[in-house]
């Protein structure tokens, strides 16, 4: 997937652990394959490539994963747009100067998830150079159907984790829930918090994870499709739910605003959150889990799915 | 009007995707269908004897269609009509030369059963379906295996179809000592089919394909006074679609042309167009034409010859005879996520003057309304 995966089971024989395994690793694989925007036979590529020529015909899966990017489309007005890829092609890592007004617009006409034909069984892109980018989309979704697979496989004790993307099938074997580190946004080597799961899924996204350096300023890689600009928002945002795809949804659109509302946004979700500004200074029910940088000592408490106490909260001013 | 919580919308959202569906029952749909099947009594004046009433069918249908796995799905279709009316039994000459009819003179009461599954295999760029069809009759009885698998390339752009099926017929008439009939006699039939559908672009796409049927066994009508056909037949057909969907009114049309011919004698044409018209989102109309024309079979006589040999192939059947015939339907369908309701009725007027051909008029040529209603449920 392009990213580090973890697999932690714990089953009552070697071969049900192997063949688990298996399991998650093909359908990690598949995933990879069908939607990795680098190669050159997936539905991904097909799709771009046929920007401004022919409508796609997609299967089943792919059209649910559009129909779940248009309902993210809605519900972030607008801000979650899996045709956003296109503005890589100006802000990146080689850039030495700032897009000037013309090389942003240029991108802008070509982005648009309204712009996008579906019918049930195809979707067009009408102009040529659209993109679609399943990126934000297809790796918590992968995890989730990892998560599924090895639960089918008959593991009750598991983690896996797809770059992040976090799932949870049980406690651990001796009953105590999973410990995951949240990473620290300016140190990534450490963890800023920890967060326990007996269940469910945690994602962690932050806009500290790329960025393009112009004339000494960083830019994140998360960009408005609306302005073109890159988002100042929040510097790293973890989302507990039941599913890491809509925990990830959730976490990228607030990451996709400026500070206050990427906030405001995570409490109108009412998913456990964990928020940290660019100043460091942290948000959300999962508030608790923060290491505490004096006693250098961890509090969590147990979180089953969603369902905890909201936590205290500072709104910047 | 309040909007969901985003964590709400986006939480039913996500459990629509495939993963999470497998893990939960599977979406499985049952229809039941309701139709009605009316012919128009025969004109008095043209019944020499018998009743003049055809046939009413009342026809109850259930289908029920469930995904197994990821891979397989299983269909199940059952369906039950009872029919009553009197059909044609022999034709004469009238006082002016012209054909009458001599209609079965008591109403025929039937009923007919038809029951068939149907297993279907998806691969990622095929599938491939095999079925079974049981149908039975107070004197009838057929079954039907079939085969048939697609194939998807070139970007999925292409669909290559490819179909077989065989069915073997039993038929027992009643009364066979009474009336002089055959007792019991078997014919059996193969067909194979092939086809080609493509997508042209994002609102248009064609299909061609050919298929071959042959019978082989008895072929006439037990019913018939004196019908007598030959004992093999071979058929074949050629048929294109086009289907174009229109922006602007938001509408597809569906045009079909089908050109068949058989060692019989008989060549038709079928010419069928639809509008699907979009009212609302979950609101169609489609209104629909169909017109057919075909040739008389060699062996057919607007009346039947009883001073022929009676091994001597003849036939009175209109569905021989040279006619043309238009249908004229109309289809309203309500779609909601989990249930549809698709409401349809026709009208079928045959005649020897809408035919290409000239042909002979035919008392019985037919006319029929076919009104039916039809409810889905998905869950």
């Amino acid at each position: 997937m392009g990213c580090p995966c973890e697999f932690r089971f714990h089953a009552e024989t070697e071969d049900a652990f192997l063949r688990a395994v298996e399991a998650c690793l093909r359908e990690t694989e598949r995933f990879e394959k069908k939607y990795s925007r680098y190669l050159p036979d997936s539905v991904t590529t097909t799709i771009n490539r046929s920007a401004g020529r022919t409508p796609v015909p997609i299967d089943r899966e792919t059209a649910s994963l559009l129909e779940y990017a248009a309902v993210c489309h809605e519900q972030s007005d607008g801000l979650f747009d899996i045709t956003s890829g296109v503005f890589r092609h100006v802000w990146h890592r080689r850039r030495k100067t700032l897009p000037s007004r013309r090389e942003r617009e240029a991108c802008i006409a070509r982005v648009g998830w309204n712009k996008v034909q579906r019918s049930e069984g195809s979707v067009y892109l009408p102009l040529i150079g659209m993109e679609l980018d399943f990126g934000g989309v297809v790796k918590e979704y992968a995890a989730d159907a990892a998560a599924l697979l090895a639960r089918n496989a008959g593991i009750r004790h598991g983690l896996i984790n797809l770059g992040g993307d976090i799932c949870i099938v049980g406690s651990q074997p001796d009953g105590r829930p999973w410990p995951i580190g949240i990473v620290h946004p300016l140190h990534n080597a450490s963890a800023i918090a920890t967060v326990t799961l007996v269940e469910g899924a945690l994602t962690t996204s932050g806009g500290y994870e790329r960025f393009v350096e112009i004339e000494g300023h960083r830019y994140s890689h998360l960009i408005d499709p609306r302005t073109g600009w890159p988002v100042e928002g929040l510097s790293s945002v973890s989302v507990v739910a039941d599913q890491a795809i809509v925990a990830g949804s959730i976490a990228s659109i607030a990451l996709l605003q400026r500070p206050a509302d990427g906030l405001d946004w995570l409490e109108r979700c009412g998913a456990p959150y964990l928020a940290i500004d660019p100043k460091l200074r942290c948000y959300g029910h999962l508030l608790d889990h923060v290491v505490d940088q004096e006693k250098n000592a961890k509090s969590s408490v147990l979180l089953k799915g969603n369902r905890c106490a909201p936590g205290e909260r500072s709104m910047p001013k | 009007m309040k909007r969901r919580s985003p964590l709400a919308a986006l939480t039913i959202s996500a459990m629509s995707l495939p993963a999470f569906a497998a893990t939960q029952p599977v979406e499985s749909t049952v229809s039941v269908g309701l139709s009605n099947y009316r012919e128009a009594d025969v004109p008095q004046h043209l019944v020499a004897g018998g009743d003049h009433r055809r046939y009413d069918i009342d026809i109850r249908q259930f289908r029920l269609l469930t995904p197994i796995g990821r891979k397989w799905s299983l269909g199940l279709d059952l369906s039950q009509e009872t029919m009553s009316g009197a059909s044609p039994w022999a034709t004469v000459a009238g006082p002016d030369g012209e054909p009458e009819l001599i209609m079965s003179g008591a109403t025929i009461d039937d009923s007919r059963t038809e029951a068939s599954v149907s297993a279907a295999h998806y691969g990622d760029d095929y599938s491939v379906a095999l079925g079974l069809t049981h149908s039975k009759e107070d004197d009838y009885e057929a079954i039907a295996p079939s085969l048939s698998g697609e194939w998807t390339f070139n970007d999925d752009l292409t669909t290559v179809s490819m179909g077989l099926s065989w069915s073997s017929d039993t038929i027992e008439p009643t009364d066979a000592a009474r009336f002089g009939r055959v007792t019991r006699e078997e014919k059996r039939s193969r067909s194979a089919s092939i086809g080609v559908s493509q997508i042209i672009d994002r609102s248009s796409a064609v299909y061609a394909g050919f298929s071959v049927t042959d019978h082989a066994g008895y072929l006439s009508d037990p019913y018939k006074l004196r019908d007598v056909r030959p004992d093999e037949r071979f058929e074949w057909a050629l048929g294109v679609r086009y289907r174009r969907f229109l922006d602007f009114p938001n509408a597809a049309v569906h045009v079909d042309y089908r050109y068949y011919d058989d060692d019989w004698g008989i060549e038709s044409h079928t010419l069928h167009t639809s509008w699907y018209q979009n009212v609302t989102a979950s609101f169609q109309v489609v209104p629909n034409v169909r017109y057919y024309s075909q040739s008389a079979a060699d062996f057919y006589r607007p009346v039947d010859d009883f001073t022929l040999a009676p091994d001597v192939e003849q036939s009175s059947d209109f569905r021989l005879s040279a006619y043309g015939a238009f249908t004229f339907g109309v289809k309203g369908v309500l779609q909601q996520p989990e249930w549809t309701v698709t409401i349809s009725a026709d009208r079928y007027l045959a005649d020897e003057k809408y035919g290409l051909s000239s042909g002979v008029p035919h008392p019985a040529q037919l006319a029929f309304t076919l009104a039916s209603v039809v409810f889905e449920v998905k869950f």
